[in-house]
């Protein structure tokens, strides 16, 4: 049945492309033809031991895996589609290197042609047929399929000698192995060793597809006078291109089948040896990394994993505290550099690389985890000064901005390896003297700056009406307002104005006063996980108690952790950032605006509202309607980059000796001819780049500006008298400001 | 092996204070509690002994009411098993001689090999506690120590203290000593709110004044050296910011001039 399925239509086939005459049976692959017997046998031998080589690497590799922290995984079939998805378009491997992703997709699918191509073989040869005699492996399936593997060998070959002309001339920085959390005197400084196994890598590839493509004209010129071989030789175009040449140089018949037999071993153990390597070198990528795209996470950055304060010990200092995915994570990084390149820390000279973390920890789990026993406790550890160890100062260094996460090819998750490793930091109190003391103040007063709790409302006295006490009386929108917003002396500038837009607007609002307590976005990040459940936790309280419809914020910090961390300790909420609300209100004529900005501006994405929560066109459409010239900086939507700040960073001061990673952008944005203002959207932004203006010597280019800001202007609510304090304008009901209000 | 560290909760004034009926104290309405700097330092001198040795115990010990145990737990979650907190409403405004005779009482109940206190705690700044301990003990004592070289079962301890002008001076003294411990000697580990919430626990020995057979009188005799008669705030002198173009401004200033003029 199953045979006369499968012959049907290669019957079918025959009559177009086999010449009369011939026994399509007869044009077929030529595999061991000719062979002596021993030949044959220690084939065989040989191939049997490369394989078994090859399932105990992928067994050792198991292994290690599963001295990793358990993890239960759901959602794997929509990770597996993501995964398939990603690999059929190349998606990720394109971004930022559309030339790079290109011919790794030409090496990508000849490798995956030629595989199936001799796995099907494999399978015809020795399972199929001796078991139930079933061929197919001849006449015009065998034709097409040479045909497709020619181009499929000929494009693997491209995009291989495409990336050693990358390695060898293009000299790009993201490939320069050297770390940035090494001195040159580090053993572990410029890794030479991956260099050279990067180019046994590419050799050993670029030598299996061309001694494939000399042995198929070899084969070719050996049998030049079987019909049934020499008649379709252009169904191998590249061989028979070869042939000729062979041809040409007086290579005989005889000739041809002694090269067949040398190129045939030299083809076959160069493929049996690279398989056999696989589950041990950069080859395992094939693997990996599809299964790290598989377990890829929705939201790794913007929503971390919670840990269990109870447990005997939080965080990850040793690296069999990492989870069986993480680990595997380390095992899929390609060192393709895209995350070090995108690194706002390392751009800036501080002591980390994403790549180069990952690849520490790779190292060290290959060093420890892959043995048949445990090594002592003492080797497995992951934090320290030593070879394979990841020092404090490079964990410090992260601002948590997501830059590497967004753009890992095959799905590596930095942020969350990285919290984990400062929460056992914070647990063995190894920080910064200022992170202390901000955790300390917030533990203490609910806020990093160590303000009276009094005060956290102190900007609201200098408006000319009250703000809503949300704890009190019900209100349509609850604004949490944020440490920054609160209290920093410029950006509560920006608060008083988003309070008069708001009530301008007819929103019907309110705010906690001082029951607000910081939101723990960023004590989440720094590590301190127990100081951040207490603060959700609280906060949550407060907000259980108040009557509101939805939350709204101009701190994308304390956005992001409501929105996303909140509901795992039960409060689940609407949110949107102001940026959102302000776009809405534009385009419903909610906010009415009385002038139009003519100014050239450009608009910097804040990382927790742009990369982590994919708020990028809101406070755009909103500087359009305001008449604005946005030009965009180099840098801009997903590929933003960090102002500093985050991840805890902006409780630890940058040393003065370095480049700002704020400074650097403040640079980016001036190289933008007749830039008037920096629009920035979040609390922190404004604070770094306040500061880098100055330091950068741009304090009279241009202005840092809030979004807020800017429609305040245009609202202008300064060149008239305010409305009376205590009722809302004429013209708008509180209802208005509810999404489902308006509408459009 | 054992370290006594007595640790104190203490108020932090807001920015806007109202002082209270009788004038002698501020409005606890207006004080922040919060541990006293000092004490973390000398909390983690007597850790970093504690984890260099083994049997080495470590317990803090503060005179304070029920809210003055989050002082403890604080303490308890960078280290130490067990804390001791004395009250009774009797030590109300107990004058530094008054908590003297308690902790006295208390060391003479654990029997501790040293006793570090912090040089002073910030709310009132008297730096008695300590130095008052040694006297009641009859041990010698030494104060504001910014070094410690000692191990257990050592009969002398080696101490530095930093003197003006950059000096520093090296002490030898007898142990069992009372040392108060000065700011900077070490950099203090954070309390970690897991730590913290772990650390409760932990048990802390709640005594009263009748456990360290100790009254209400016992206390009054202790008197002190002085009593505080009244608190006040001294008027303070006026900044202005003048604002406003350079005619305007000279126009302001020729203002307050002439005003201070008819002041004075
Ligand atoms: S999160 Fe940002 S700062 Fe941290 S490693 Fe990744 S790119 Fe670098
Ligand atoms: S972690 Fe991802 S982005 Fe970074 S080098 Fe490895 S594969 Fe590339």
């Amino acid at each position: 049945m199953c045979i006369g399925v499968l012959k049907a239509p290669t019957t079918f086939l025959e009559t177009t492309v086999i010449e009369a005459g011939q026994n399509p049976e007869q044009v077929t692959r030529i595999l061991f033809q000719d062979f002596p017997a021993w030949m044959l046998v220690s084939f065989y031998v040989v191939a049997f031991c490369a394989i078994a080589v090859f399932l105990y690497g992928c067994y050792a590799q198991v292994r290690k895996y599963a001295r990793g922290r358990s993890l239960s995984k759901d959602g794997l079939w929509s990770g597996i589609k993501r995964m398939i998805e990603a690999l059929l378009t190349h998606r990720t491997l394109r971004r930022r290197d559309a030339e790079a992703g290109r011919n790794h997709a030409l090496i990508f699918f000849g490798f995956v042609l030629l595989f199936i191509g001799t796995s099907t073989i494999t399978l015809e040869y020795d399972i199929l047929e001796p078991l139930t005699g079933l061929k197919f492996w001849y006449g015009s399936f065998y034709l097409w399929f040479s045909l497709i593997l020619d181009i499929a060998g000929t494009g693997f070959v491209i995009g291989l000698l495409y990336m050693m002309y990358r390695r060898k001339w293009l000299a790009l920085p993201k490939l320069d192995y050297r770390r940035p959390d090494r001195d040159p005197s580090d053993p572990d400084y410029a890794r030479d060793w991956y260099r050279l196994e990067d180019w046994l890598f590419l050799w050993a590839l670029v030598l299996l597809g061309v001694t494939g493509f000399l042995l198929e004209a070899a084969r070719l010129v050996w049998l030049q006078n079987d019909p049934t071989v020499w008649d379709y030789r252009w169904w191998s175009p590249v061989g028979a291109i070869v042939a000729y040449g062979y041809k040409a140089v007086g290579l005989t018949s005889a000739g041809a089948g002694d090269l067949r037999i040398g190129l045939w071993w030299f083809h076959g153990l160069l493929a049996l040896t690279f398989i056999a390597v696989i589950p041990y070198t950069k080859a395992k990528h094939i693997v990996t990394a599809m299964a790290s795209l598989a377990l890829r996470d929705a939201k790794p950055a913007a929503h971390l994993p919670d840990a269990d304060l109870t447990a005997k010990k939080v965080g990850a200092d040793s690296i069999t505290d990492f989870t069986w995915k993480q680990l595997l994570n380390f095992d899929a990084c390609t060192k393709c550099g895209r995350c070090h390149e995108a690194c706002p820390a390392n751009a800036t000279g501080f002591p980390l690389s994403p790549r180069d973390l990952i690849l520490t920890l790779r190292e060290l789990s290959n060093a420890t985890l892959e043995g048949i026993s445990m090594p002592p406790q003492d080797r497995l550890a992951a934090i320290g000064d030593g070879v394979n160890q990841v020092r404090p100062e490079t964990l410090w260094s992260c601002r948590t901005c997501a830059a590497c996460v967004e753009i890992c090819p095959v799905g590596i998750e930095h942020v969350p390896v990285i919290v984990e490793m400062r929460r056992a930091l914070v647990d063995a109190s190894e920080m910064e003297p200022s992170l202390q003391k901000a955790l300390q103040n917030i533990h203490n007063k609910g806020n990093s700056l160590g303000e009276n709790k009094r005060k956290r409302t102190a900007w609201t006295k200098k408006l000319d009406f009250e703000i809503k006490d949300a704890r009190k009386e019900a209100v349509d929108v609850l604004w949490f307002v944020g440490d920054f917003a609160s209290f920093d002396p410029r950006y509560q500038r920006v608060s008083q104005a988003f309070a008069r837009i708001l009530r301008h607007a007819g929103v019907d609002f309110g705010i906690l006063y001082e029951a607000e307590m910081n939101a723990g976005n960023d004590v989440r990040r720094v590590g301190e996980e127990g100081l951040f459940q207490h603060l959700a936790e609280s906060n949550i309280e407060t907000l259980q108690e108040c009557d509101f419809k939805r939350i709204v914020t101009t701190d994308p910090h304390s956005y992001n952790t409501i929105r996303n961390e909140y509901p795992d300790f039960e409060g689940v909420y609407e949110i949107e950032h102001a940026s959102a609300m302000i776009q809405r209100m534009l385009a419903n004529g909610q906010i009415a605006l009385k002038k139009k900005l003519g100014s050239r501006v450009t608009y910097h994405d804040p990382c927790h509202l742009g990369r982590l929560n994919k708020g990028f066109d809101p406070p755009r459409e909103s500087i359009r309607m305001l008449g604005a010239d946005l030009v965009e900086m180099e840098r801009s939507r997903d590929n933003s980059f960090c102002c500093g700040a985050g991840g805890g960073r902006i409780w630890i001061p940058d040393p003065t000796d370095k480049e700002k990673p704020s400074e650097n952008r403040v640079r980016e944005a001036a190289r933008i001819d007749g830039l008037e203002v920096l629009v920035v959207n979040c609390p922190k932004c404004m604070n770094m780049f306040e500061d880098a203006r100055k330091s950068t010597g741009n304090e009279d280019n241009f202005r840092v500006m809030e979004l807020i800001e800017l429609v305040e202007e245009c609202m202008a609510l300064g060149d008239e008298a305010g409305p009376d304090a205590g009722g809302a304008p004429a013209g708008a009901s509180p209802g208005d400001a509810s999404p489902a209000a308006q509408g459009a | 092996m054992k370290i006594l560290v007595p640790v104190k909760q203490i108020g932090v004034v807001d920015e806007d204070f109202e002082l209270r009926g009788d004038g002698k104290d501020v409005d606890p309405d207006f004080l922040n509690f919060e541990a006293n700097e000092w004490d973390d330092y000398s909390y983690e001198a007597a850790l970093q002994i504690m984890e260099a040795a083994d049997g080495v115990e470590v317990v803090p010990v503060t005179v304070g009411p029920d809210d003055a145990e989050d002082v403890l737990r604080r303490c308890l979650a960078k280290g130490g098993e067990r804390g001791i907190r004395v009250w009774d409403d009797a030590l109300e405004d107990a004058s530094p001689a008054a908590i003297v005779q308690v902790l006295a009482k208390v060391v003479e109940k654990e029997q501790p090999d040293m006793v570090f206190t912090g040089t002073l705690s910030s709310d009132r700044s008297y730096a008695q506690t300590g130095v008052g301990l040694a006297a009641a003990l009859g041990w010698p004592h030494a104060a504001v120590i910014t070094g410690i070289e000692w191990k257990p079962g050592d009969p002398k301890a080696t101490l530095l203290r930093e003197l003006e002008g950059g000096l520093v001076e090296q002490l030898s003294v007898n142990c069992p000593v009372v040392l108060t411990i000065q700011l900077g000697i070490n950099t203090p580990r954070y309390a970690s709110l897991r730590g913290v919430k772990q650390a409760k626990e932990k048990p802390v020995e709640d005594l009263s004044l009748a456990d360290l057979g100790l009254s209400g009188d016992d206390l009054a005799a202790a008197g002190g050296s002085f009593r505080v008669r009244r608190m006040y705030k001294p008027e303070t002198g006026q900044a202005e910011l003048i604002e406003g173009t350079p005619a305007e401004q000279a126009a302001r200033l020729v203002e307050i001039i002439n005003e201070l003029k008819g002041a004075a």
